[in-house]
């Protein structure tokens, strides 16, 4: 029987050269996410783009700043959790979040 | 010309020695439905077999072997068969025909242009967009998951489907996704968005679900503004 759940699905859209604490804010972000327990979440890096300060994010060989988007999907409570933390780490950026319905497989043990 | 979808399969059991007007009845059928444009029709001739008459024909009772079953088959559209019905129900003076329905899956032609795309449709309003999340090194049939998802949805005829790699990421298997140096080893986070209508969507699930090892499938309600297949015909217009 499937079970089909009610979930939040976050967005976070920033630069691919935004960084927190050293570390590119991706890698921080995903590491945060880990330890605060998130189901998951995935970078995506975006092929060009525009935000904010209207200046466009795109790839250049000195300076590499590619949009990246970072999906999380979870439960309400847990993204509720989460935010706070994230705003926290961002600089300039938007975070979008959505109702959605969602199917876990798991089949490995 | 026979398209996808529901299709009529149509199989007459003769022998090889009936005639109708002289000449044998497979040759008369067979150019009748060339006659017809039918979009293609296969005589087979048995080894053995018995009909109305209850005696058996086979290679050994069969000297000359003029005596054998023959099975002539074609698939068309149920009016194309209608259309024909007539005709072979009077060709056929000795025999059988049976008609039963079918789906075709595919119709292939090498020498003509693709098959013709589907018909534009314009989607406006409520649609779902489903998420599909999972590795890129996840395999079904030997082939990359990610590519047999799409195929599956192609034949589904859901409308479209974008695969998009990540870069990093973690989830239900909990190691991390990360591009390796060597692109054999590497297993980046992939997700497929697909946007179609609710009842297709459904059907979609159930055949990936059982595709899927791990991973996570994410359904949202969406406004579509537009989609539109291509109009061939007003392409060609605009030159």
């Amino acid at each position: 029987m499937r079970t089909v759940n009610h979930a939040q699905l976050l967005r976070l859209h920033f630069g691919e050269a935004d960084r927190y604490e050293g570390k590119p804010l991706y890698e921080a972000i995903v590491h945060r996410c880990k330890e605060l327990q998130i189901a998951g979440a995935t970078v995506f890096r975006g092929l060009e783009g525009f935000g904010e300060t209207a200046a466009l994010h795109r790839h250049r060989a000195m300076h590499n700043d590619q949009p990246v988007v970072v999906t999380i999907v979870d439960t309400a409570e847990n993204v509720a959790r989460l935010i706070p933390e994230l705003e926290k780490m961002m600089d300039t950026g938007v975070i979008a979040t959505s109702d959605v319905e969602c199917i876990r497989i798991q089949k490995t043990p | 010309m026979l398209s996808k979808g529901n299709a009529k399969k149509v199989t007459i059991f003769i022998n090889e020695d009936t005639r109708h007007h002289f000449a044998p009845l497979c040759d008369s059928i067979l150019s009748f439905l060339l006659h017809k444009k039918v979009a293609g029709a296969t005589a087979t001739r048995a080894i053995a077999g018995f009909g109305a008459h209850q005696a058996l024909h086979s290679t050994e009772t069969e000297l000359l072997s003029e005596h054998l079953p023959i099975r002539i088959e074609f698939i068309e559209s149920a009016e194309r068969v209608d259309e024909l019905m007539p005709t072979l129900y009077d060709m056929v003076s000795d025999g059988l025909i049976e008609v039963q329905d079918t789906n075709v899956v595919k119709m292939a032609n090498q020498d003509l242009p693709a098959e013709p795309k589907a018909p534009h449709t314009e989607m406006r309003g409520a649609a779902r967009l489903m998420r599909i999340y999972m590795g890129e090194s996840d395999r079904w049939e030997g082939e990359p998951l990610y590519q047999a998802i799409v195929n599956r949805l192609r034949v589904m005829g859901i409308a479209g489907a974008t695969v998009y790699r990540g870069i990093l990421g973690y989830g239900v298997k909990g190691h991390t996704h990360k591009g390796g140096r060597l692109p054999f080893s590497r297993d980046l986070p992939v997700m497929i968005s697909v946007v179609d209508a609710a009842e297709k969507l459904a059907q979609a699930i159930d055949q990936i679900e059982a595709m899927m090892v791990d991973g996570i499938i994410v359904l949202s309600d969406v406004d579509v503004i537009r989609l539109v297949r291509s109009r061939p015909e007003e392409e060609h217009a605009d030159r």
